[in-house]
């Protein structure tokens, strides 16, 4: 072989390695780096600390009420037994509650109208984003007109009417009462939120009153929980 | 024949040291030309060992069958058909080839010294 043959040669190997290589580096996906600072991790950290710090309060009031079970005479096991009871059956809004809250009254809005307006009324979907817009700032419990929201309350339109725990809502102007850890707070919250704005739309009008003292009755129905089953192994011992 | 495989060797080193990346919209011409380029390279290795090369072919070869692989590559993209497919089997099948041929020659080599050592012996 001559020597510019094989110069010819040798740089097209080469050129063919420079495109392998290219097509290699192109391929290869770049390393994943943690490009978090030292902040973003110390905050991080801290959080997963308070999940931690959260988890052993549960921990710890869990084996109280096992020690209270196995420390206690009979007659004081059933009372222990009653107290879990009642406070499981608060918690699910089947008692009557008596509590600091806010209440929410809705009015109709009346705007000069040459056409006049029909009179206004509550969507299910109305309804709903309130019930969501109340949990997110704080709501424990939520009364609407007399039907009080449980975990299993339905809000649904049947036959163009607004339909609660199966019941139908009376017309406006009607009361919503909500109990919440922080009342005060959670009116500064509604004062302002969307879902005055979203009522405003319908011509319905919000106002929002802190009572000492706002009762709530407790859910009528009966609760099922068709869908729902009991674990048989809860954990390891 | 040194001198190519020192060559190669450059060019993958140099490739990997200066750190050149394609666009990924380029990615799949790039591919196709490698494709292209690797088929060239064993079919010159073939021809060489066959004692058939010739430079203008191999040359012609290797720039004409990657710009028509990546010319492929591209009417494709624009006409919404995967007519790299095309370009892909074809060169798969000839690369295929060429390397059988080389190991068959290189086996028929080895084979024929062999023989050729034995019989001197006797």
């Amino acid at each position: 072989m001559k020597i510019k043959q094989k110069v010819i040669i040798s740089l097209v190997f080469g050129l063919i390695g420079l495109m392998v290589a290219i097509q290699f580096q192109t391929n290869r996906e770049p390393d994943e780096r943690d490009t978090r600072d030292l902040w973003e991790i110390r905050s991080q950290l801290q959080e997963e600390q308070k999940f931690q710090q959260n988890l052993y309060q549960q921990i710890r009031d869990a084996e109280q009420t096992i020690d209270q079970y196995e420390e206690t005479s009979e007659s004081e096991k059933v009372q222990t037994l009653k107290d879990s009871l009642e406070k499981l059956r608060s918690k699910a809004g089947l008692t009557d509650l008596q509590q600091p809250g806010i209440v929410i009254d809705i009015s109709p809005l009346f705007v000069e109208n040459e056409n006049g307006q029909p009179y206004p009324s509550i969507a299910p979907d109305l309804l709903n984003r309130l019930i969501n817009e109340l949990n997110t700032y704080g709501a424990t419990d939520i009364q609407i007109a007399n039907e009080r929201i449980v975990d299993i309350t339905p809000v649904r339109s049947v036959n163009g009417e607004t339909y609660v725990n199966n019941h139908p809502l009376p017309s406006v102007p009607l009361k919503i009462k909500v109990l919440a850890t922080n009342p005060e707070r959670l009116k500064d919250y509604m004062e302002v939120s969307q879902s005055k704005d979203d009522f405003a739309i319908e011509n319905l009008d919000m106002e929002f009153t802190y009572e000492e003292k706002v009762n709530l009755t407790g859910y009528q129905g009966p609760v099922q929980i068709n869908s729902m089953q009991v674990l048989e192994e809860a954990g390891e011992e | 024949m040194w001198l190519p495989i020192l060559f190669l060797i450059i060019g993958v080193g140099l490739g990997l040291l200066t750190d050149i990346r394609i666009p990924d919209v380029y990615a799949d011409y790039l591919s196709i030309a490698v494709l292209a380029a690797f088929d060239t390279l064993f079919g010159g290795i073939r021809a060489y060992l066959e004692e058939k090369f010739d430079e203008k072919v191999f040359l012609s070869g290797f720039f004409f069958n990657v710009l028509l692989a990546a010319l492929l590559a591209f009417i494709g993209v624009q006409l919404g058909i995967d007519l790299y497919l095309a370009a892909v089997f074809a060169f798969g099948v000839r690369l295929f080839q060429n390397i059988a041929a080389i190991r068959r020659y290189v086996i028929d080599k080895k084979y024929i010294s062999k023989k050729l050592a034995k019989w001197r012996r006797n």
